[in-house]
């Protein structure tokens, strides 16, 4: 909201000291967003939250400001006007509960002119341009009062008007020449089948008044604010009339608005009319009640107030004390006051007049709550410590992924451009260009892991999986086992045992793929992409998998060691080989491949018993179980 | 035998100043004072001799003894600082690769842990949400005008969408935990956003709310105070003002002092001096209410801000698509 300090003035005593007076605007609640200075005039640019209606008006600052500053607001001069229940030469037909309230009046011998200077330069300040003296003064009254009106050209609109909900289909060119279909749900004025404006936002071409207009009807009305809300977005109608009437606006503005503008009218000579205001008012909104609780007030504030300093602050903002005892007071709203309507809402008027900054300062006193952070949520820090443990950088991406890419079931109806339109249903595609990205600058190697959600949709709910992507390029030879053996380094950080891999043709652009299976279920998939090694791992399959943490001391019996060499067969899995030489008996302790030339793989075998040192008849026993097995089962046999 | 062990230790003082490497000086300490050493032989002779001579050849002895050792110790120290055997430190090395963390969850790791001594706990939730969840419980109406602030990101209009604050999470929270509880929450959020250098249609945000009984404006100033101390610095200027959001009454603004120009007003804070840097508030009673709760008997307090202007300043980027978008060299 644009508020020239000139016009403020008008209205209530303004401290000298701008930067005092934005200070303490913006700790009450409107904060400056900005200065200007046009015309060798200062403006304001306040930020407003929506709820304040009323602030959308010189009047409504003028009011914060004399609560702010405890000074009196200035008069401001009007016409008083009588209300009547009819017009002799119009009608007006409303059907709907959505129209709250309409004032209206005929002004004839209209005199369409420039507007004068002081009008003029106003409405410049605040950034409208200056068209003449009638709709210039019907925008300054609604800029002082917040109220928006609209003048109709009264000899084009003939005597019959009505307020309804327009049919689908229906068209209006706008003064703007905008051309709008209306629909079932927009609120309208009309004449018979012509439609004369859409309510509360904008007013049709033809209608309206033009230089030679010779008679008004000028309107000022209050409508059903969700109802034009809709109106204002669906057709984009954020006219300044549309950004007020989309909010809590008090009914009881539409005759001081009209009152006012009627001001002007006589003072200027502009026009003549009888000071009777044609008055729908079905539902007189008058001050609602309000109680306050003084103990409610002070616990919940942790303020102590006493009356005095309460009762200054409400009647300095207008409110009214009706009904007091030692607990608490009955407060009387005022109509302009739409956002305060509960307990809570008065509380906060009183403690931000009374300043924000006399609050105490007081770090949580009371008894600790007990901890209840999810086991996932320290898993994934776990898991984020562990992978950087084993030198993979972390990478952050959105959760959107290209179109080439999209291999999802979730998309966004409305994004703002093609690249937010799909939700991913892997980390792979996001990191692969991150990947891609470090390969085409300085190409060493790459080493890249995320932990996010992907996204996807079975049987209509929108399911959300926690997964951890690890990506890795190098210009080694062994890739993948250097690879693999980063990723089994993490799953021994992370204290799950070594995962099968078993290898597994995938639906994904992968060579070389494979799954991840603990204990036969699988937690995670794997492949090579353009020479990039992909893994990705289901947190929630891992989550609890943990082995307890235990100390295991040094065996006292020292182990056989000893080095097989084996003849396999080819397209053998070497894990499975392994497993099963582990299999073979209890008091193997562990194998490893030791080497491989051609054919020929040296394995290394540690025999171990905890309670006694194995003797060489009984380590050939246990060879020779082995070597019966992996031949049996893989037709291996031993060299020489 | 006089004459004996005085050539013997002539003869020691020759061969101990020839050496020039720690072994051999350590041979010769043997062969003098060893088990079999000649000293220590001189002195097992001694029994042999008369009374006179025992006395005369004793003092003889203790005071070669006394020589070849002080030289020995002398020759230890010479050779330990002149004939050091060549040694490189500056070498250069291949450093091992160790990874980094994201500034982001740099960021989060550090706030959590401040709030985490405050008796906050964490907490996390969905990031596709319902209109329910992300706006109605939270006194946010359809058509209520405060929703023009947040344009959000549609999977089926108008009940599906992305969660366009982690306040999703507090009423979640609301429904789901049993008071007294204090929950952090970090997490990604997405509005209707043209993307450019200061604007994502992914952004992160920070969020914590905190439901209990006795809960009052203190407690929310004095936690936000103790955070943005502990994390911004102790001598950061704090403004605590009113400010409207519909999920909080009484609202509150939380600005520190703009540190580029001291206050004067620059193009960072707009000439304000401050930088808004929170969103807060006392738990709407209607919330409370939503979730059957008297506001007049239990009462909370949450706050919110948004991560990447945090991480940006901290880590000086200056393109908020650098964040998420592969640029990050670390």
């Amino acid at each position: 909201m644009k508020v020239p300090l000139n016009w403020l003035n008008k209205l209530v005593e303004v401290p000298k000291d701008v930067k005092k007076l934005t200070s303490d605007l913006t700790m009450v609640g409107h904060m400056l967003d900005k200065i200007e200075t046009k015309n060798s005039e200062t403006i304001l640019d306040l930020e407003l939250r929506g709820n304040r209606a009323d602030c959308y008006s010189i009047l409504g600052i003028a009011r914060e400001v004399s609560a702010i500053y405890k000074t009196k607001l200035k008069n401001i001069p009007i016409i008083t006007v009588k209300k009547i229940k009819e017009l002799k030469n119009i009608n007006l037909d409303i059907q709907t509960p959505l129209v709250k309230r309409v004032g209206m009046i005929e002004i004839k011998n209209i005199k369409i002119t420039k507007s004068p200077k002081w009008l003029s330069d106003k409405l410049i300040a605040y950034g409208l341009e200056s068209k003449n003296n009638i709709v210039d003064l019907t925008n300054y009254v609604m800029i002082e009062t917040g109220e928006p009106m609209h003048a109709f050209d009264l000899d084009k609109i003939g005597n019959s008007l009505e307020i309804r909900l327009a049919k689908d289909g229906e068209k209006i060119i706008t003064f703007m020449d905008a051309n709008i279909t209306l629909t079932k749900d927009d609120l309208v004025w009309t004449k018979g089948n012509e439609i004369l404006s859409v309510a509360g936002s904008i007013g049709e071409k033809y209608h309206s008044i033009v230089s030679d207009t010779k008679n008004i009807l000028l309107e000022a009305a209050n409508y059903d604010r969700a109802n034009i809300r809709k109106t204002v977005y669906r057709h984009n109608l954020l006219t300044d009339a549309g950004i007020r009437h989309e909010k809590e606006l008090d009914p009881n503005m539409v005759d001081f608005a009209i009152s006012r503008f009627l001001y002007f009218v006589k003072k200027y000579n502009w026009g003549e009319f009888t000071p009777e205001m044609y008055d729908y008012y079905p539902k007189e909104i008058k001050p609602w009640k309000v109680h306050l609780d003084f103990a409610y007030l002070n616990n919940f504030s942790g303020l102590t107030l006493n009356f005095n300093e309460i009762k200054n602050i409400l009647l300095n903002l207008q409110f009214e004390i009706i009904k007091k005892d030692k607990l608490g007071i009955d407060v009387l709203v005022p109509t302009h006051r739409t956002d305060v309507t509960l307990e809570e809402d008065l509380i906060e008027e009183i403690v931000r007049i009374y300043g924000y900054d006399k609050i105490p300062t007081k770090t949580l006193s009371l008894e600790i709550p007990k901890n209840i952070t999810p086991n996932y949520i320290i898993q994934e820090d776990k898991l984020r410590q562990s992978a950087i443990s084993v030198g993979f950088d972390e990478n952050i991406s959105l959760s959107f992924v290209r179109e080439k890419y999209k291999d999802t079931n979730v998309t966004i109806i409305n994004p703002p451009s093609p690249d937010t339109k799909y939700l991913r249903n892997s980390l792979f595609p996001n990191l692969l260009d991150s990947a891609k990205k470090i390969v085409n600058e300085r190409g060493e190697f790459v080493q890249l892991f995320e932990i996010g959600k992907i996204y996807f949709k079975e049987k209509n709910n929108y399911i959300e999986k926690r997964k951890i992507g690890f990506i890795y390029w190098s210009k080694e030879k062994n890739s993948f086992s250097d690879f693999k053996s980063l990723i089994l380094t993490f799953f021994n950080k992370i204290d799950i045992k070594n995962p099968d891999y078993v290898s597994e043709i995938l639906n994904f652009n992968f060579t070389n793929s494979y799954i991840l299976k603990l204990n036969n279920n699988q937690v995670g998939f794997g492949g090579m992409h353009d020479f990039l090694y992909y893994v990705e791992i289901d947190l929630d399959s891992i989550l609890g998998k943990e082995n307890k943490y235990k100390i295991n001391l040094w065996v006292k019996f020292p182990p056989q060691i000893e080095d097989l060499t084996l003849i396999i067969p080819e397209k053998t899995y070497i894990g499975e080989i392994i497993h099963s030489i582990k299999q073979t008996n209890k008091y193997i302790n562990d194998v490893e491949l030791e080497d491989i030339f051609e054919n020929s793989y040296t394995f290394r075998i540690w025999y171990q018993h905890p309670d006694k040192t194995l003797v060489d008849k009984e380590v050939e026993k246990i060879r020779n179980e082995i070597i019966m097995t992996l031949k049996q089962k893989f037709g291996i046999t031993i060299k020489n | 035998m006089k004459e004996d062990i005085i050539n013997s230790k002539n003869q020691a003082i020759a061969q101990i100043n020839e050496i020039d490497n720690l072994n051999d000086l350590e041979q010769i300490r043997i062969e003098l004072f060893g088990r079999n050493g000649k000293i220590t032989n001189t002195t097992k002779e001694l029994k042999n001799l008369s009374d006179e001579d025992k006395k005369q050849i004793g003092i003889l002895i203790n005071e070669v003894k006394n020589t070849l050792e002080k030289v020995i110790a002398d020759k230890k120290n010479d050779l330990k600082v002149n004939f050091r055997e060549w040694f490189d430190p500056t070498i250069p090395v291949k450093i091992k690769k160790v990874g980094h963390l994201h500034p982001t969850s740099i960021v989060i790791l550090e706030m959590t842990e401040i709030f985490k001594n405050l008796g906050f706990s964490i907490m996390e939730g969905p990031e596709i949400e319902s209109d329910h969840y992300n706006f109605e419980l939270l006194n946010l109406p359809k058509d209520h005008p405060a929703r023009s602030l947040q344009d959000v990101l549609y999977i089926e209009e108008p009940e599906t969408l992305l969660r366009s604050h982690t306040s999703s999470v507090e009423t979640r929270s609301i429904e789901k935990l049993k008071p007294p509880f204090r929950v952090v929450v970090a997490g990604k959020c997405y509005r209707f956003e043209n993307v450019n250098a200061s604007n994502n249609a992914m952004f992160y945000q920070f969020q914590g709310f905190a439901l209990q009984k006795g809960i009052s404006m203190t407690d929310l100033k004095g936690t936000l105070f103790s955070f943005v101390k502990s994390y911004f610095g102790e001598e950061r200027k704090i403004r605590f003002r009113c400010k409207y959001y519909p999920e909080v009454e009484p609202g509150v603004g939380l600005d520190i002092d703009c540190k580029f120009c001291d206050q004067k007003g620059c193009s960072v804070c707009k000439g304000r001096g401050w930088i808004e840097m929170l969103g807060a508030g006392m738990i709407h009673p209607q919330i409370l209410k939503n979730f059957g709760y008297n506001p007049k008997k239990i009462s909370g307090f949450a706050f919110g801000m948004g991560l990447d202007r945090i991480v940006m300043d901290r880590f000086k980027i200056n393109d908020i698509r650098s964040l998420y978008n592969g640029d990050i060299r670390y």
